[in-house]
């Protein structure tokens, strides 16, 4: 398990992240998700030790992370590269080997998946050579080498076609299978919401809220939407709902309780016919749009 | 799992680059090939082998004179060679000179001897056995009226005293071989710099230098490219020396073998440090710029230090020059000068070597810190100030 606690980093006059906590507890994949400029990537660079924090620490199952911890950590920077002028199998071993492989190991591993993601025809071409779709892929490789502990992906999905984020998601899954944690950041947020067991939301530099997306959108208001076959201006008139949108035979209302939902529904079916009720379950870009503008 | 530490894998990469790399490959090539062009013409202008002369004689006299000129002419050059060819009179030998068989003739004439050549004569042949007539003579003479040559020339031996330390040749001689050194370290030190500065602004400006960071401590990676360009840096120049000291023993210059190569070996640690000590401050200008165009400007005062180290190194005299080889990187180039012409005492070259080791931690350290603060800084130059003054 992987852990912020406290993290919080000043710049001269700017504080980018601001006691930032949350978890991401093992074989869970957990997205970060905030606007620009929310303190992500800052985030990021602290759990991985690139950038000392101003205060706070980063836990390791449950005790500080150490150098030879981090080492073991697959990561994938915002600011993306690989050296454009060497072979993209030679430096993909050389990184495995920083990660601690052997040479054999490192050589193994990457010739293996950069078969797995098409690349098996090109292990010696220059990087600068690839496409830019190759080249994130060969940057996914990179991140995942060295047989990770966790996973720090800073915008992994960035740049993918559809088939290439099929493919990073069932790695990724693969990972948290063998009881990974891994974190990511995104803008996708259907990716997010698709692929993740939990979501931490960044805004201006705070957490403003985290949990599983059930738990996100447990505490948002109940909706209904109502369907009827005649006008439903009368639902007006019923004590304790309020009518978010009302278009002749269709209304969307707040209740105050399910008991009021409940009750209104029994009226509707009294007055004559119902063609829909159903909850309203707000998408995770509507969730994160209420707590960013909170 | 493997142990490698990772400053040698960040070494041994960049070992791996360069000598991969094809202009280095050519360039180094070049220069040596130029090193050994300057010893050949040398050999072929100067020495064309030891001399070899033949001289037509008459009777035994004029044998037993060459003998005693070919014993003369070998003390100056033991692979001289002197022959004496006898012929029947003073025709014969006309006819051997002038049919080149011979370079010149000893032909004993009424009141002595007379030395015939077909043109000049060389000066150096009509030296010595001019000198050989004239001690076998006066040998005969002192014979004749019962003394002998010692007591007749007793207290005429001038010997020569040249209170400049050396003659003319082996002041050229050490002033060439000390510019060389000084020329290889100004160039080493410019260009393995500069390669130490762009390969950090390389993984800067790929941006692989945010995973190298994740998965290394800087330090490490500092350490690595560091170590790697001054082996590169020492390799280069240990292969031009000994290029050098090899083309030496084909000139005639061979007698100054064993000066030179004991100040070239005296060179190495000068050389060495002075790299150094230079090594971690080019890493931190490469960390301070944060693309290959920006190098130009964070690389200049670099480049202007050396430029100017080269520059006073080599017209420094008199005291100034003695205070100079003892301030580090300076000492790189005047102290292996000074004792090549033996003006150091070996303490003074060792003294010279701690000041330059204690300079070199001190700039080990501040390029360290500069380097780690501003290395991760991606968007434009970073100033001495604020990468001095700035949060890792």
């Amino acid at each position: 398990m992987l852990g912020a606690h406290g993290l919080t980093r000043q710049y001269a006059e700017v504080r980018a992240v601001d006691d930032v906590t949350f978890e991401v507890p093992a074989g869970k994949m957990i997205g970060f998700v905030g606007g620009n400029g929310a303190g992500k990537t800052t985030t990021m660079r602290m759990l991985m030790g690139v950038l000392a924090p101003t205060a706070g620490d980063v836990s390791w199952d449950g005790r500080p992370v150490t150098r030879a911890d981090r080492t073991r950590f697959g990561y994938m920077p915002e600011e993306r590269g690989l050296y454009p002028k060497q072979g993209v199998l030679d430096q993909l071993t050389y990184l495995g080997r920083l990660h601690g492989m052997s040479q054999h190991d490192a050589q193994g591993r990457a010739r293996s998946l950069l078969e797995r993601f098409g690349l098996g025809e090109r292990l010696k071409e220059k990087v600068e050579k690839l496409s830019l779709g190759n080249q994130q892929r060969a940057q996914i490789i990179a991140a995942v080498l060295g047989d990770p502990l966790a996973l720090i992906l800073d915008e992994p999905f960035s740049g993918l076609d559809p088939a290439a984020v099929d493919q990073m998601a069932d790695l990724l899954r693969e990972h948290t299978a063998n009881g990974v944690p891994v974190l990511f950041s995104s803008h996708q947020l259907d990716l997010v919401d698709r692929l993740c067991d939990g979501i931490v939301v960044l805004h201006k530099g705070r957490v403003v809220a985290s949990g599983t997306s059930e738990e996100l959108r447990g505490s948002a208001p109940l909706r209904y939407v109502l369907s009827l076959t005649a006008d439903a201006g009368w639902v007006r008139g019923v004590p304790g709902v309020r009518v978010l949108d009302l278009d002749g035979a269709t209304v969307q209302l707040e209740p105050e309780t399910e008991e009021v939902a409940q009750r209104l529904l029994t009226e509707a079916v009294s007055r004559g016919g119902v063609r829909e009720f159903s909850r309203v379950r707000p998408s995770l870009s509507e969730i994160y749009r209420e707590v960013a503008a909170a | 799992m493997s142990t490698t530490s990772p400053w040698s894998l960040v070494a041994l990469r960049e070992l791996q680059v360069r000598l991969t790399d094809r202009n280095f490959l050519l360039g180094t090539g070049a220069t040596i090939v130029v090193i050994i062009g300057i010893f050949a013409v040398q050999g072929f202008l100067m020495g064309g082998g030891a001399p070899s002369f033949t001289v037509a004689v008459t009777g035994e006299d004029g044998a037993t004179v060459v003998a005693e000129a070919r014993e003369a002419l070998q003390e100056t050059d033991e692979e001289a060679v002197l022959e004496a060819v006898q012929v029947a009179d003073a025709a014969a030998a006309e006819t051997a000179l002038t049919d080149e068989s011979a370079d010149a003739a000893l032909l004993p004439v009424a009141d002595g001897w007379e030395f015939v050549t077909d043109g000049e004569a060389d000066s150096q042949l009509q030296g010595v056995v001019s000198e050989a007539v004239r001690s076998t003579t006066l040998q005969a003479n002192a014979e004749a009226v019962g003394t002998s040559v010692e007591d007749l020339t007793a207290g005429t031996v001038v010997q020569n005293r040249d209170i400049s330390g050396g003659d003319d040749e082996s002041r050229f001689v050490v002033w060439v071989a000390g510019f060389a050194m000084a020329m290889l370290f100004y160039m080493s030190a410019i260009m393995f710099g500069m390669a130490i500065a762009s390969s950090v602004v390389e993984e800067k400006q790929s941006r692989i230098v945010e995973i190298l960071a994740a998965a290394i401590p800087v330090r490490a990676l500092l350490t690595g490219k560091v170590l790697g360009n001054t082996v590169l840096a020492f390799g280069q120049m240990a292969v031009m020396g000994a290029v050098a000291l090899v083309g030496l023993t084909f000139t005639e210059y061979d007698q100054y073998l064993s000066t030179l190569t004991q100040g070239f070996l005296w060179y190495i640690p000068f050389f060495i440090l002075g790299f150094l000590a230079l090594a971690c401050v080019w890493a931190a200008a490469g960390a301070m710029a944060s693309r290959t165009e920006d190098l130009q400007a964070t690389t200049m005062p670099l480049t202007m230090g050396l430029v100017l180290v080269f520059i006073v190194g080599l017209s420094l005299e008199g005291t100034a020059r003695v205070i100079g080889s003892f301030v580090p990187v300076l000492s790189t180039i005047l102290m292996p000068m000074r004792l090549l012409d033996g003006t150091a005492a070996w303490w003074e070259a060792a003294l010279a070597l701690v000041l330059t080791a204690v300079f070199c931690l001190v700039t080990i350290g501040a390029g360290t810190r500069l380097y780690r603060r501003s290395l991760l800084q991606t968007s434009g130059r970073v100033s001495l100030k604020a990468a001095w003054a700035g949060g890792e």
